[in-house]
This record gives structure tokens, C-alpha cells and sequence, in this order.
């Protein structure tokens, strides 16, 4: 300890001065005096929460993911959890099943918004409106979304879709209760409930656009559709890859509709990442897969952070280009 | 552990644009005004005029006036005319057995009172944070930035079990299970939150900060009579993302709050669905439905505009 | 702001970080032994708990040394998750024979065998429902306090709306197929209709293919036998009723909850469920008393009834003196009412009194002669319409009992969940390569 203090004293001594104006007082008093208790005050409310609940709690994720538990004893068993989430073989389709999830909600959920965003930037009346009608949705909390769209989707000729469709002359579809169907009724509910948010954030990009490339383009004589591909749409570059990830990053994670609509069934066909770390940690095993959990949790979160990272860079990008 | 991410800064393009929307008239879009004179054009604006209202009322709002309608009809009804436009009849005492028999009233009360404490949790962390980060700077400001980004890559999932655990046995102290502390203290440690706040406390003017420190305001004064009240823009943008998060939220407060007597209404819906005739669990969804429409009708400008800022903010 | 918990809770809010600190752990100061028992679920009615607080107090009276705390208890996976992790377990609680082999796998439950042993009625328990306590060594693990067999549940009224007799209940499998036609051919209902979701779909199979003398486990649980000629005959049955004579409705995505939601509002014909679920469909969905019918499970070939039910338990972290403690307690409160006139008669008087059901048809958890001498005692105070339930009470004597399978109960009925839907969502489903791969995955689990 005084080995140690002492050599920190010394290095503070021959630390170069800080470009104050004036001498500090480095004793205790002295700092306290120019504030840095009071600072630390306001600094301790952010620095427990996030130390408690964020920091510890991930350090933890990583020392639990080479453990076996009953939440009452806990015993090192190196790699196991992982070979154990490794080998299970719902692993794969879940694995499967996020990416068609994923790869559905870009289909439904991707040009819609862009095509919903250009039209409302251009109808000069009413936008305020179209707005708000757009992201209704997105208030509407997504249990009882999903709830009433499970209603929605009743399989029984007077279910309400299916009375729709027979308005059409269609006949009435399983929806839900149907292995090929079931994904895409989920990505649906699950495109409605969000692409509200999207349609205000393209909203906000396109009205971003310099008019004078407009004005340029023009002058060249371009058509409203060359103004679209040329302009428009390379100026919407970044906020479109920024969407795609964040899109990304919302897919990878997602367990409400799956678990709520139909607990990842029929036959296994809705089984996400999420729902199956939820059923290791906190269902059949009774506590005994926590292990598990973790492990699965850590690797999705290692794609998640590489996700993330490329958010970060490309938001930097979007914003300083 | 420092790693040195810029977030991106409050562009003025941002701004402009936001403001645009509310003055639409001062910029121009693609259709230049000479686009908009030809026939083919305005044929197409009208078109999409008709086509942005009945996508929008339809698809935005109809489920929403479905419910509505539903909520006040019979289970009869509701299934065997799901389409009828008006009810046979109309049954208010739904919403009275929901809100009386089946608890609604108490679970919508949790609700109010897990979002209110939420949002004072959640704004003094991120106003306090923000404070620090941003104005005060402390010689270990860098650290703890670095840190509180880092978490930011670190998606909730990974979080869930041994926060869980935190939460339920904590080092120190009781449980939190069933605690509503328990759900505000994890979900106040969001840095984006407190990123958008210290952004914002960024771009404010640091004369004005010199000007008090020299008038011998203290470290207290100048955050509670100068910096908050010039912060009321972000202050509500945050807000709005606290209070929405957690009327959204559904997991974690399901997780730690497992008596059904502090439960919020979201928790409590998939059950009551399960146990309870249609018209009446249509009659709570209804309910539930509710708090975040009036919220949304009363802030609609500011969450809109949040709503915008979310391309940068979003996780 | 009746629940002290919301009270805590919103108060807590202005505490902050000071509450964090506050550590608080009750010691025992007079040298009394501290019991934290299991008492109702949240929400349980005041009377129900008054009988309660009068039992508290005979127990202390009678032992008082021991300070007897009761904890609101509800058995609900997740939820028990949740307080093995918070350590707010009570010191008894209860469980499903479902459950038990997975928590005693775990290693999450005391181990019992001597005090049984010590309280001499180890050999009056029915044989079968002890096994749901034994680990692979013999050893015991709870005290098994109420058994149920599974039957058949019907309705009633669409019974006589689809021209059948209520009272003369289908005996034989084929005979339900051919009820369950005509009631969806008349209604327009679901004549029949089986629990899909969350392992009450691998539940459910497996107590239709024991009808049909099909178990998925060797009697020592060692190896898994999914791919039997039961399981496939029970999924065929499936496939015929669902895609040949459409007379399963639409719906097949049901669980424990939402099959009897749909039954209580009048949607299923038939359906297979615990001999005891009159008193939550009466009392949580809401159903119709005079709707109600229960009958037993045909039975095919060798087939035997499987049978559930519920066990007093304790945690393993206990010490002695509590445990002990604990020990009193099950037996005095869970199991005297079993074996003692006066304890059952108090009881059900209780309960009746508190207008809970009391007679619903029940498996008998010690020997059948001190069972069926225990419903002379109560008698007076049996209030559910046993007559409607003369299917299965006169039946279920001349069926045997099986239990549960033995090892991974839990992830081996999740593993049949998936099937069972594939059937019903899917014409063309491949029933017997689906149970090869879950036979498959079975043995993976049970081996490894």
C-alpha cells in the first residue's frame, strides 16, 4: 500500500502541470473546494446505476456463460454451456428462423416506409396529418397490438382477416395456425407496428436534402424520375444503411410476437434467438439452464456489438458527409 | 478502457429539416414549381393524396377504431360480424367488468405510476450524467464516457439473466424483486439517453456558463436555474422516449415484477386474455391503449420530432 | 393502495439509493424457529386465508417453538425461476409431479427419505405417485399430498345440441371420433380438440398414448421408446379427426389456459385434462356449472391412465432445525388431513365453507381404502355436481394408474409440442420420421 502510494505521489509530482492559469491545491480540501465533490455528486447517481445494472451485470454475463447453476450453486465448467447451445438442435432453427425474420421484415417493412416518406414530402397539405395517422401504430403498446392482431388472424372463415379476404373472393387463410404462414403473419403485424418510426425518420432525411441539387439537376433537364434515382435516393444513402442495421440489430432481438402470437410454433416454425435463450433461462429447465442462456446470449450479443459498431461508424459517416 | 466513438453531432441540417416540417411551404422537394404546374403531376398529387389517406386512416387508424368499436360491442357480435360497421347494440358494461372485475383500473394505476417513476429516475440520471459529462468535466469525464458508450454495444439480451439476478438478489440490500425500483433502476442506465442530453448541453453557449460561474454561481445553482431551463427542448424529446419506452416495455417488467398486484396492464394483458371473455379482454386492450394515444395527441409535435431524431438515436 | 407491495414499492421510488443499503434480515430473538410456508396464490379471497391464520395457530399451539410466516405462492415456471434466483423461496412449497424430476435433477430440492422413513407411512403411499419423488437412487424428495388422474372432459350442452346423450359419455376412442364428428357437424364447434403449447401438447400425447399402451420411456428412464405404436396410433387419430372429418375447429395453438378459456365459452366438445380442473374452470374461466361433464380416458390395448398431481416440497438450503421445523408442518398440514378424520373434516369445511369445490374426483395419494374411507368424512360438505362426473368416478378404479416419464419430463414433452402441431397444422406431415428425430433427441437428452 505505502510502496504504491508513495509512487503515485512521485508521478503525480513529475506529471506535467495541467494548463491551469494558477497552482492547484491538490490536497482533498483543495478539490473539494474547486467543486469536485459537488461534481462528484452529480457524476454518483450515473456512475451506480450504470455500475450495478450495466457494467457488473455484463462481466457477470461473460463469468456465467462458463458456468453450471441452479441459481443455488454455481460450478466452472468451461466451454459446456457453449457445445451444449452449440448441439441443441432447435439452435439452427432458430438461427434460421431470426434470419428469415429478419429478411421478411426487410422485404414488407423496407421500401414501404421509403415510398410513403417521398410521397408525403411531396403532397404540399395535410403532411401533419399523414404523419400522425403513419405513427399511430407505433404508440400503440405492442402487447396489445400483437393481442389484437392475434384476433385479427382467427383461422375461422369470420376471423376478421379472413372475412376481408372473402370480401375479395379469396379463400380464408390459417394465418398463424400454419408452419408456412406463420412467420410472415408475424413480420406483418410486426411491419405495422413499426413502420411508422421509419416513414418520420425518411421523413426527416428527405426534407434534409440540399434543393439546390434539385435545382441543379434541373438544369440538366432531368425528369422528376431522374431526380428521384439521382438525387434523391444517393442523398438517402446514409440514412438507408443506418435504418438497414438499426433493422438489423431490432430483428436479431426479437421475442414479443413470437412469444405472444404463437409461443414459436406450429412446429417449431417461429422459434427466434431470443424466445429460445428466454426458454433456457426461464422456462422447462426451471432454473438449471442459466448457463445456457448466457452463453447463447454472449455470442448473439458478439454479432449484436459487430451490428452495432457499424451503426456507430455509419452514423458518423452519415452525419459528417 | 477508452474507446473513442464521435457520436454524431446536432447538425444544423437535422435542425432545419425538423423545422421544415412544420413549415412546409419554405423548401422545396423533388417537384420543383414548375413540376408542379404540369397536368401529369398534379394528377399524381392527387392520386397520392387518396392513397396516403386511405393507406394511412386504414391501415393507421382502422384497427385502432376497430378496437374501439369492439370494445363496446358484444363477443356475439365481434365474431360473428367482425366487419359491421356499427355495433347491434352497444354494450358499455365491457368496460365497466374490465375495469372493476377484472382489475383493470388497478393495473392501469401501475402503469401510470411505473412510467411516472420511470421518468423522473430516468431524466435526473440523464440530466445529472449529461451535466457531468458535458460541462462539469471532471478529469475522469473521458473514462467514464468511454464506459457509459461501451455499453451501447452491448445489446439488452445479453443482459438479461445476470441482470435478472442482480436484480433479484442483489449484493447488498433486499431484492427488487416486485419492487418497482427494480424496473427503474436498470432501464435509467441508458446512455443514449444521457448522449442526446450531453449532446445538447454541447451546443449551448459556454459564455453564459462563464458569465454565472463569475456572478459566483455554484455547480447546483448554475445546473438547476441556467442549465435545465435552457434545456426544455431535449428535456421533453427525452422524455417522451422515457415515458413511450416504458409503457412499450414488456419483458424486463415481466421478469421482475411476478405478483400480479404491482403489475402494469401491459404485463397483465396476455393473462387476462387468457382467462377472460373476448368482449371484455377487448374492452382492457382498449383501456390500455389509451394512455399512450392521449399522451401522443397531447405531445404529438414533440414526439414527431423525436420520432425524426431517431435515425441517430434509435437502439 | 390496498398491496402493501405497490405501498413499498412507489415509497422506495424517493429512497433511491439509500434503500439499496438498507439491509434487512430478521433474526429469530426469542429462540423461535422462523417457517416461511407456501400459502395461496396472489389474489386468494380473505376467507381462505382467515381458515388459514385458525390452522397457524393450532400448529403453534401444538408446536411452539416454531413461528409459522405465511408467503403468498403460486407454481408458474417462470415465476418460481424468479424466487429460486431472488433465495424468496419459502421454506415449503409445493410443486407438480411435472416438474419434480427436473428440480430434483437440479438438485433444487431437499432430500427427504429419512424423515419419511421416520414418520412410518413411506409404504401406505400409492407406489406409482412416490415414483414422481425418486430420484434414480431411491431417493425421496417430497411429500406427495394430491393426485388427479387425466379424463375426459366434455360439454355437455353441445352434447345434447349435436343429438347425443350427455350421460352416456364415449367409452372407446373410436366412439369419440365419431361424437366429436357429429358435434362439428351439428355446432359448427370443435368436437374434439387437444393442448398444443407449451409442453401441454407433449402432456397431453403422452397421456392418449399411454391410453393406447405407448410410453416414451423404459421404466427405469433410460431410454427413450417416443417412436411406440401408441404415440403413433394418438398422432394418426390426430391426423384423422383434424384433416379427414374436420372436427378439431381451427385453432391450434392451445395450451393449459386457452383450451379451457375455449372450452368455458362453449367453443370444444371434447378434450382430455386433469380429473380435478372443475374447480378452475368453474372458478378462473368463468364456466357454467351445469355444462360440465367428466368421464375417463377410453382405454386401448394395455393402456393405462396418466396420473399427476402435486408434492409438498422443501428447498435444499435449509439447516437442520428448520427443516425439521418444515417437516412438522408438511405432515401436520398437508398430510394429516389425508389420514386423520378430524383434520380432513376440518379441511373440507374449510373450503366449503370459503366456497371453494370440494369432491372433485381425485387419484388417491395413499392406499385406496383410506381414500375412499376418507369421502364418508366429508361427505356432508361435497359441493361440485359429482353426478355429472359419474363417467369417471365409476371408471377410473378399473384403470391403472402410470406415471409421468421418468427423467427431463419437461424438455421431452417440449420436444412433442412441435409434433403435435406439425399434425394438426399439416396434412402431409411425416409422423414417423418426426418421432424418429424426437426419439433421437430424446435419448441426446436422457443420455446426456
Amino acid at each position: 500500500m505505502t510502496v504504491l502510494d508513495e509512487r503515485r505521489a512521485v508521478e503525480q509530482r513529475l506529471r506535467p502541470r495541467q494548463t491551469g492559469p494558477r497552482r492547484r491545491d491538490r490536497s482533498i480540501r483543495g478539490w473539494v473546494r474547486r467543486g469536485g465533490l459537488v461534481t462528484l455528486l452529480f457524476a454518483l447517481p450515473m456512475i451506480l446505476v450504470f455500475t450495478v445494472y450495466s457494467w457488473w451485470p455484463i462481466l457477470q454475463s461473460i463469468w456465467m456463460s462458463f458456468q453450471k447453476t441452479n441459481l443455488i450453486t454455481y460450478q466452472f465448467v468451461g466451454l459446456d454451456n457453449f457445445v451444449n447451445v452449440l448441439s441443441d438442435p432447435l439452435l439452427g432453427r432458430a438461427v434460421v428462423n431470426t434470419l428469415y425474420f429478419a429478411l421478411l421484415a426487410l422485404v414488407f417493412g423496407f421500401p414501404l416506409p421509403i415510398l410513403m416518406a417521398v410521397l408525403m414530402s411531396e403532397v404540399k397539405r395535410m403532411k401533419g396529418l399523414y404523419s400522425a395517422l403513419a405513427y399511430l401504430p407505433v404508440i400503440v403498446p405492442p402487447v396489445v397490438a400483437v393481442l389484437l392482431w392475434k384476433f385479427f388472424y382467427s383461422a375461422s372463415p369470420t376471423g376478421v382477416f379472413n372475412t376481408i379476404l372473402g370480401v375479395l373472393g379469396i379463400p380464408p387463410q390459417p394465418w398463424i395456425q400454419d408452419a408456412t404462414q406463420a412467420m410472415p403473419s408475424l413480420v406483418l403485424e410486426a411491419t405495422w407496428a413499426a413502420a411508422g418510426g421509419s416513414i418520420i425518420i425518411y421523413l426527416a432525411a428527405l426534407l434534409a436534402v440540399p434543393p439546390e441539387l434539385y435545382d441543379a439537376a434541373e438544369v440538366d433537364g432531368a425528369s422528376i424520375w431522374r431526380k428521384i434515382w439521382h438525387v434523391t435516393l444517393p442523398q438517402l444513402r446514409g440514412v438507408i444503411f443506418v435504418m438497414l442495421i438499426l433493422q438489423v440489430i431490432a430483428t436479431a432481438q426479437v421475442f414479443l410476437e413470437p412469444y405472444l402470437f404463437t409461443g414459436g410454433g406450429p412446429n417449431n416454425a417461429t422459434v427466434t434467438v431470443l424466445l429460445l435463450i428466454y426458454r433456457y433461462a426461464f422456462e422447462n429447465s426451471l432454473g438449471g439452464k442459466y448457463g445456457e442462456a448466457t452463453a447463447l446470449s454472449v455470442m448473439l450479443a458478439l454479432f449484436l456489438a459487430a451490428a452495432s459498431f457499424l451503426y456507430f461508424k455509419a452514423t458518423e459517416k452519415w452525419s459528417t458527409d | 478502457m477508452s474507446i473513442t466513438i464521435k457520436l454524431p453531432r446536432p447538425r444544423l441540417r437535422t435542425r432545419r429539416s425538423l423545422d421544415a416540417t412544420t413549415e412546409p411551404d419554405v423548401e422545396r422537394g423533388i417537384l420543383s414549381p414548375h413540376d408542379r404546374r404540369r397536368t401529369p403531376v398534379r394528377v399524381g398529387q392527387v392520386i397520392s393524396h387518396i392513397v396516403l389517406m386511405g393507406g394511412l386512416l386504414v391501415v393507421g387508424l382502422g384497427p385502432l377504431l376497430w378496437l374501439a368499436k369492439s370494445a363496446i360491442s358484444t363477443t356475439q357480435d365481434t365474431i360473428q360480424y367482425p366487419l359491421q360497421f356499427w355495433p347491434s347494440g352497444i354494450d358499455w358494461a365491457n368496460l365497466e367488468q374490465a375495469w372493476v372485475d377484472v382489475e383493470v383500473g388497478k393495473y392501469f394505476f401501475n402503469t401510470i405510476a411505473l412510467a411516472l417513476g420511470q421518468w423522473v429516475i430516468g431524466l435526473v440520471i440523464a440530466t445529472t450524467g449529461a451535466y457531468v459529462l458535458s460541462i462539469l468535466r471532471p478529469a475522469y469525464a473521458r473514462v467514464l464516457q468511454g464506459a457509459i458508450l461501451a455499453t451501447l454495444f452491448v445489446p439488452s439480451v445479453v443482459l438479461l439473466v445476470p441482470l435478472f439476478i442482480t436484480v433479484a438478489r442483489p449484493a447488498f440490500g433486499p431484492s427488487l424483486l416486485n419492487n418497482y425500483l427494480g424496473v427503474w433502476l436498470p432501464t435509467a442506465a441508458n446512455a443514449f439517453n444521457i448522449l442526446i442530453v450531453k449532446r445538447f448541453f454541447d451546443s449551448l453557449p459556454q459564455e453564459v456558463f462563464e458569465a454565472a460561474r463569475t456572478d459566483g454561481a455554484g455547480t447546483v445553482r448554475m445546473f438547476w436555474s441556467i442549465v435545465l431551463p435552457m434545456s426544455r427542448p431535449i428535456l421533453g424529446v427525452v422524455s417522451v422516449f422515457i415515458v413511450i419506452a416504458s409503457l412499450k416495455d414488456y419483458l424486463w417488467p415481466k421478469l421482475v415484477l411476478t405478483v400480479p398486484d404491482v403489475q402494469p396492464l401491459g404485463v397483465r394483458l396476455p393473462n387476462i386474455q387468457s382467462q377472460t371473455e373476448l368482449d371484455v379482454t377487448l374492452a382492457a386492450l382498449a383501456i390500455a391503449t389509451i394512455i399512450p394515444v392521449v399522451l401522443f395527441l397531447a405531445f404529438q409535435r414533440l414526439i414527431l420530432r423525436g420520432a425524426g431524431l431517431g435515425g441517430a438515436v434509435k437502439g | 393502495m390496498k398491496s402493501p407491495t405497490k405501498v413499498i414499492a412507489i415509497a422506495a421510488a424517493f429512497a433511491t439509493v439509500a434503500s439499496l443499503a438498507a439491509c434487512s434480515t430478521g433474526g429469530s430473538a426469542d429462540g423461535k424457529i422462523e417457517l416461511r410456508v407456501a400459502t395461496f396464490p396472489p389474489g386468494a379471497d380473505q376467507a381462505a386465508y382467515d381458515a388459514f391464520a385458525t390452522q397457524e395457530a393450532q400448529f403453534e399451539k401444538k408446536y411452539p417453538n416454531i413461528d409459522i410466516i405465511g408467503v403468498e405462492y403460486e407454481w408458474e415456471g417462470p415465476t418460481f425461476t424468479a424466487q429460486l434466483a431472488a433465495g424468496s423461496l419459502p421454506d415449503v412449497f409445493t410443486v407438480p409431479f411435472t416438474d419434480a424430476k427436473t428440480l430434483l435433477e437440479n438438485g433444487q430440492l431437499a432430500d427427504v427419505t429419512e424423515e419419511i422413513k421416520a414418520l412410518g407411512y413411506e409404504d401406505k403411499f400409492n407406489p406409482i405417485i412416490l415414483d414422481a419423488v425418486k430420484d434414480s437412487k431411491g431417493h425421496l424428495f417430497g411429500f406427495p399430498r394430491q393426485a388427479y388422474a387425466l379424463g375426459l372432459q366434455y360439454n355437455r350442452q353441445l352434447f345434447e345440441q349435436a343429438g347425443l346423450d350427455p350421460d352416456s359419455p364415449p367409452t372407446t376412442w373410436d366412439q369419440v371420433r365419431e361424437y366429436a364428428k357429429q358435434i362439428s357437424e351439428k355446432t359448427g364447434k370443435a368436437g374434439y380438440a387437444t393442448m398444443t403449447q407449451n409442453n401441454t401438447g407433449g402432456w397431453q400425447l403422452t397421456a392418449q398414448a399411454a391410453s393406447r399402451g405407448g410410453f416414451l420411456q423404459s421404466d427405469d428412464g433410460t431410454t427413450s421408446t417416443i417412436a411406440n405404436d401408441g404415440v403413433k396410433a394418438t398422432l394418426q387419430y390426430f391426423h384423422d379427426l383434424r384433416w379427414d372429418d374436420n372436427s378439431m375447429g381451427d385453432n391450434f395453438l392451445l395450451d393449459w389456459g386457452s383450451i379451457n378459456q375455449e372450452f368455458a365459452a362453449g367453443n370444444i366438445g371434447m378434450y382430455t385434462s386433469g380429473s380435478d380442473l372443475y374447480t378452475a374452470l368453474v372458478r378462473d374461466f368463468s364456466l357454467d356449472p351445469a355444462v360440465y361433464g367428466l368421464t375417463t380416458i377410453p382405454m386401448e390395448d394395455g393402456g393405462k391412465v396418466l396420473g399427476g398431481g402435486d408434492i409438498a416440497v422443501l428447498p435444499p438450503s435449509l439447516d437442520a432445525d428448520t427443516k425439521a421445523a418444515a417437516v412438522k408442518w408438511v405432515d401436520w398440514y398437508y398430510m394429516q388431513k389425508l389420514l386423520n378424520k378430524d383434520a380432513a373434516v376440518a379441511d373440507a369445511k374449510a373450503l366449503s365453507d370459503s366456497g371453494q369445490a370440494v369432491g372433485t374426483p381425485v387419484l388417491p395419494v395413499l392406499d385406496q381404502a383410506t381414500y375412499e374411507e376418507s369421502l364418508t368424512w366429508i361427505e356432508p360438505y361435497v359441493n361440485v355436481p359429482r353426478d355429472q362426473m359419474q363417467g369417471f368416478i365409476d371408471g377410473i378404479f378399473e384403470q391403472t394408474p402410470v406415471g409421468e416419464p421418468k427423467s427431463h419430463t419437461q424438455e421431452i414433452y417440449a420436444l412433442l409440442d412441435p409434433i403435435v402441431q406439425a399434425v394438426l397444422t399439416d396434412r402431409n406431415a411425416d409422423i414417423d420420421a418426426l418421432l424418429a428425430q424426437a426419439d433421437k433427441d430424446a435419448q441426446a437428452l436422457i443420455g446426456g
